[in-house]
């Protein structure tokens, strides 16, 4: 062996293990990029050290800018399910994507089962279905939820490329109020149309034709129900229109109950002529604050009521009981009473469970609001029990706040 | 390979597309139903027209679909669970269109109803109530054909007693007032129609249900009684 060949030994000795050296953190590179999840890079020296060290930086950069999103996903999602709208996520084919609870619960959508369905066939309402196909988003939609309880108000936007956001908004209250102000004056023409057409039916006809005077009295006297009828119910409007823009009434202002309660039955047994059995009872000796016209016109309309709708030979109950506790003064009658499915709606104005019955008694169909106003502007509730057939019970309740003892015992 | 994939995607949109335009016909049934009942109770006669003019659109559907099944197998000659679809879809279409057609009918009788002017208003709540009943029943079949879901299919069969008993109890109340007031009768069967409308709706719904189990299981669950379908289902 020469020098030679013992230094071309030791230097392909050296290489040897130089690059096996190389291939194992090479190995170990690659069994780390290998990983489905990456841990820390292997650690090691020299050259490889400083690959590894990078490595280690841009990852460290690159979990932090993860982490950074996922919040900022998990932030924006509980946003939107914080929106007091339902929001759902659709796909360019109108496809559901991701939907929070609100959307749950106005549409009905299932979030998880529902992923990936068309829209249109959970939201299967025509108008809706119009909508997406001649797609003019400029305007919501308005339909009825699923069950046709409420009234929701869709719209689509577009968000991205291709993606849709729709939102939807629950606008019962709001088309409650638009269709009872349509109604409002629909209803208001109406009845003041019937007795004017009547009128001027019969003016007409004193114009056109010769009567004798007994003719034209017949007629006059035929008119002058109509009058009166379009006068109630003017008055009855403007006395609505009062309460609802009146200061709110006195609380320091009595209103003796016992010659009120007189009044009222006195009425009662006006308009009854003697064809209803009428009882008036009074329990305590509280007198009421408040505005005594108020409380007089609720009295007499809820007593008014009971005369009409109580066939001769019935019973009607006048009852002001009072306590330190509350007040109540309740009409109870042996009538016709009341089908449930009518009460939420007795006190709307012009609503009424029997057209021609309310016409031909008298009613103007705003008696009841009439009621409800001047109770509440009394903190006082109506309470309405009733059974068909049977008879009804009104019941206006006073809080303790609008009662005041009575400061000395009437005798009666 | 890529051309028969290509094939099957293309089936699988087809079908998507007639099951999306199902559901939509039966959207538009749920309407008809809705409006008719509301023409019932209010006598709106620009409701009636507008139910009876749309019940056109219901039976383009049909048409369409019928059209778009028959191309379907035709060209795809489907076999196991796709043609169990196509078959069902094709009975749901048949359902529907006649769900349209009650529909129309109520809108009819109450125009005439209406017309006589007497009605006791009492009537109404129990009428109002079956048909609350229907087009829930309705909507949850559509539901379940929707997401193919067998248990709420199976719910909407337990629905149909319910509607059996209101449809009864509708009987004995207009056959009180018929012997009350011999002048409601002539309204009062007209509504015994409105009535049978409704219990119609019912059944075509509960039929639809039916297809769904059949579409997921490929059991025939219809003449079955709802305990049979019952443990049938819980078997899995």
């Amino acid at each position: 062996m020469t020098w030679l060949e013992i230094g071309l030994a030791l230097l392909a000795a050296a290489l040897a293990v130089a690059l096996y050296r190389q291939l194992r953190e090479f190995r170990k590179l690659k069994r780390w990029a290998s990983q489905s999840r990456l841990s820390d890079p292997p650690e090691a020296e020299g050259g490889w050290g400083e690959v590894f060290n990078f490595l280690h930086r841009h990852r460290r950069v690159m979990l932090k800018r993860r982490r950074e999103l996922a919040q900022l996903m998990v932030r924006s999602r509980r946003g939107a399910q914080a929106l007091p709208y339902g929001v759902a996520v659709l796909d360019a084919d109108y496809r559901l994507d991701w939907c929070n609870d609100a959307a749950r619960d106005q549409l009905g959508f299932d979030a998880d089962r529902d992923r990936g369905q068309p829209i249109v066939n959970i939201v299967r309402a025509p108008e809706f279905v119009d909508y997406l196909r001649v797609a003019d988003f400029s305007e919501p939609v308005r339909l009825g939820s699923p069950g046709g309880r409420r009234t929701l108000s869709l719209q689509i936007v577009s968000f991205g490329d291709e993606d849709h956001l729709l939102l939807s908004q629950d606008v019962t209250g709001a088309a409650r109020v638009e269709a009872m102000r349509r109604d409002f004056v629909a209803n208001v023409s109406h009845e003041l149309r019937t007795p004017l057409t009547v009128l001027a039916g019969f003016l007409e006809t004193i114009q056109d034709l010769k009567l004798d005077a007994g003719r034209v009295r017949d007629y006059v006297g035929l008119m002058a129900p109509q009058a009166e009828r379009m006068k109630h119910l003017i008055d009855d409007l403007l006395t609505l229109s009062v309460l609802e823009h009146a200061p709110p009434p006195p609380d320091a202002e009595r209103v003796l109950m016992r010659p009120l309660l007189q009044r009222v039955r006195a009425e009662a047994d006006a308009l009854s002529l003697g064809k209803h059995r009428i009882s008036l009872e009074v329990a305590g000796s509280h007198d009421l604050l408040g505005a005594e016209r108020e409380i007089a016109s609720a009295f007499t309309n809820l007593v008014t009521n009971a005369v009409r709708y109580t066939p001769a030979g019935g019973d009607i109950r006048l009852r002001w009981i009072s306590t330190d506790a509350g007040g109540e003064f309740s009409v109870e009658d042996s009538g016709i009473g009341i089908d449930p499915e009518h009460l939420p709606r007795l006190t709307e104005r012009f609503y009424r469970v029997d057209r021609g019955r309310s016409r031909e008694t008298g009613g103007t169909g705003l008696g009841l609001s009439i009621v409800k106003h001047a109770l509440a502007r009394h903190q006082a509730a109506l309470a309405v029990d009733s059974r068909p057939g049977k008879g009804s019970r009104f019941s206006a309740r006073f809080p303790a706040t609008r009662l005041a003892a009575a400061a000395q015992k009437v005798q009666g | 390979m890529g051309n028969a994939e290509h094939i099957s995607k293309q089936f699988e949109a087809d079908l998507d597309t007639t099951r999306t335009r199902v559901l939509q016909m039966g959207g538009l049934v749920e309407a008809q139903i809705l409006a008719a009942i509301q023409a019932f109770s209010t006598g709106d006669a620009a409701l009636v027209t507008q139910v009876i003019e749309n019940d056109a659109r219901v039976n383009g559907y049909e048409v369409a679909i019928d059209g778009a099944i028959n191309h379907i197998v035709v060209k795809r000659q489907p076999a196991a669970s796709d043609l169990r679809l196509i078959m069902a879809i094709s009975k749901i279409v048949t359902d529907l269109e006649r769900i349209g057609d009650e529909a129309e009918k109520i809108a009819r009788m109450s125009k005439r109803i209406h017309e006589q002017g007497a009605h006791p208003a009492q009537r109404f709540p129990a009428i109002r109530h079956a048909a609350q009943i229907a087009v829930k029943m309705l909507r949850q079949s559509l539901d379940s054909f929707a997401r193919l879901d067998v248990n709420s299919a199976a719910e909407v069969l337990k629905e149909d007693t319910a509607i059996d008993d209101e449809f009864r109890s509708v009987l004995r109340q207009l056959i009180t007032y018929m012997m009350e007031d011999p002048r409601t009768i002539s309204a009062s069967l007209e509504t015994v129609w409105v009535a049978k409308a409704i219990e119609r709706i019912g059944d075509h719904s509960k039929n639809i249900a039916e297809q769904v189990i059949y579409i997921v299981r490929g059991t025939d669950v219809r003449h079955t009684s709802f305990e049979d379908v019952e443990r049938e289902l819980s078997k899995e």
